[in-house]
């Protein structure tokens, strides 16, 4: 380390210092930390932003000219797989026919000179939240940056008996 | 230690002197490296999605966030998720904030108003909504449910700012480095 001799060396010290039982400890504490170290993983987020002025609707809808663009989801426990269907349309087998259907409403929307058209994503409680997450990523990439959720029905019953 | 005879044996002592100091160096690592605090984000196996914005680390934005973890709970031992398929038996999953359980809706609402109410009324035109952020970390095959169920105690207690964890797949990972 410098100097004349290695300092360290047994014969620079008249009184020896046991080190043994600091080693003991230190790798005890070396490995509690080691074992207890978490390594960050990426993550990032999708912005949902809730209506500002309504917080949950329980009043009666408004008026529907246009069909609102509703994409439910049921899930089959039976065949492990989730059933989407968009509107009153029949279900929708792959990615690229559900988009299809909506944006097809969407383009009915903006012919209706409509620039804001929320996608209400309508799912059963059961259904695994990748698959809405899945639907909301389909959504972003079109820049369909609106997603709304449907609020569960014992809610939505609440709320109309309440009226 | 060293006891040097009249050459018939010797002992080596080893210098422990250099090990102790990487040894020291390698704890103050880990030691400095480990976070103790509270654990925020719970070990997810978030949804992947290809559209997820970085979540850039930033502490001040992060004061006005909280985060709702949705995840099956590690000591229930579950054949159908540990085979990665879905579970639905509602007493698996847990609905946590800052490591405690806040799996009963009521329980979720009252913490979620008092947290919100820090933050209200700083809109005048909207004093009932909180500017507080609520991010919702859900298990990738977590029910729907029990996110929806999150995000109506959010709109319930006037919070509208509501974000979902997501992270990027495998091949966008490497894409992006």
């Amino acid at each position: 380390m410098g100097g004349g001799g290695n300092i360290g060396e047994a014969s620079d010290n008249p009184v020896e210092i046991n080190v043994t039982a600091m080693v003991d400890v230190i790798f005890c504490l070396c490995i509690f930390f080691m074992c207890s170290f978490h390594f960050k993983q990426l993550e990032g987020k999708i912005d949902t932003w809730l209506p500002k002025d309504r917080g949950v609707f329980q009043g009666q809808p408004e008026k529907v000219i246009l069909e609102e663009i509703r994409v439910f989801m049921k899930w089959d426990a039976a065949n492990n797989r989730t059933i989407r269907k968009v509107g009153n349309r029949g279900e929708v087998e792959s990615d690229e026919a559900l988009m299809n259907v909506v944006i097809q409403m969407t383009n009915d929307y903006k012919k209706a000179g409509k620039s804001e058209f929320p996608v209400l994503i309508d799912a059963t409680p059961d259904v695994p939240w990748q698959e809405v997450i899945h639907i909301m990523d389909m959504c972003k990439k079109e820049k369909l940056e609106r997603i709304e959720f449907a609020a569960p029905f014992e809610m939505m019953n609440k709320g109309a008996s309440k009226n | 230690m060293s006891k040097k005879g009249a050459g018939t044996s010797e002992y080596t002592n080893p210098n422990l002197i250099p090990m102790i100091d990487i040894m020291f160096l390698l704890l103050l690592f880990f030691m400095l490296g480990a976070d103790m605090g509270q654990r925020e984000l719970e070990e997810v196996v978030l949804p992947k999605a290809n559209s997820m914005k970085e979540d850039k680390e930033n502490k001040e934005k992060d004061k006005n966030r909280l985060t709702i973890n949705v995840y099956h709970r590690y000591e229930v031992k579950c054949q159908a998720y540990a085979k990665g398929g879905v579970c639905r038996d509602d007493a698996h999953w847990r609905t946590g904030i800052k490591g405690k359980d806040y799996s009963e809706p009521e329980k979720l609402g009252g913490y979620l108003k008092k947290e919100a109410d820090a933050t209200r009324g700083l809109d005048p035109k909207n004093p009932q909504v909180s500017e507080l952020k609520v991010m919702i970390r859900a298990d990738a095959s977590a029910p729907y449910g029990l996110a929806q169920r999150a995000m109506n105690t959010c709109a319930k207690a006037g919070i509208y700012k509501v974000e979902v964890g997501a992270s990027r797949p495998m091949d966008q990972t490497k894409k992006h480095g």
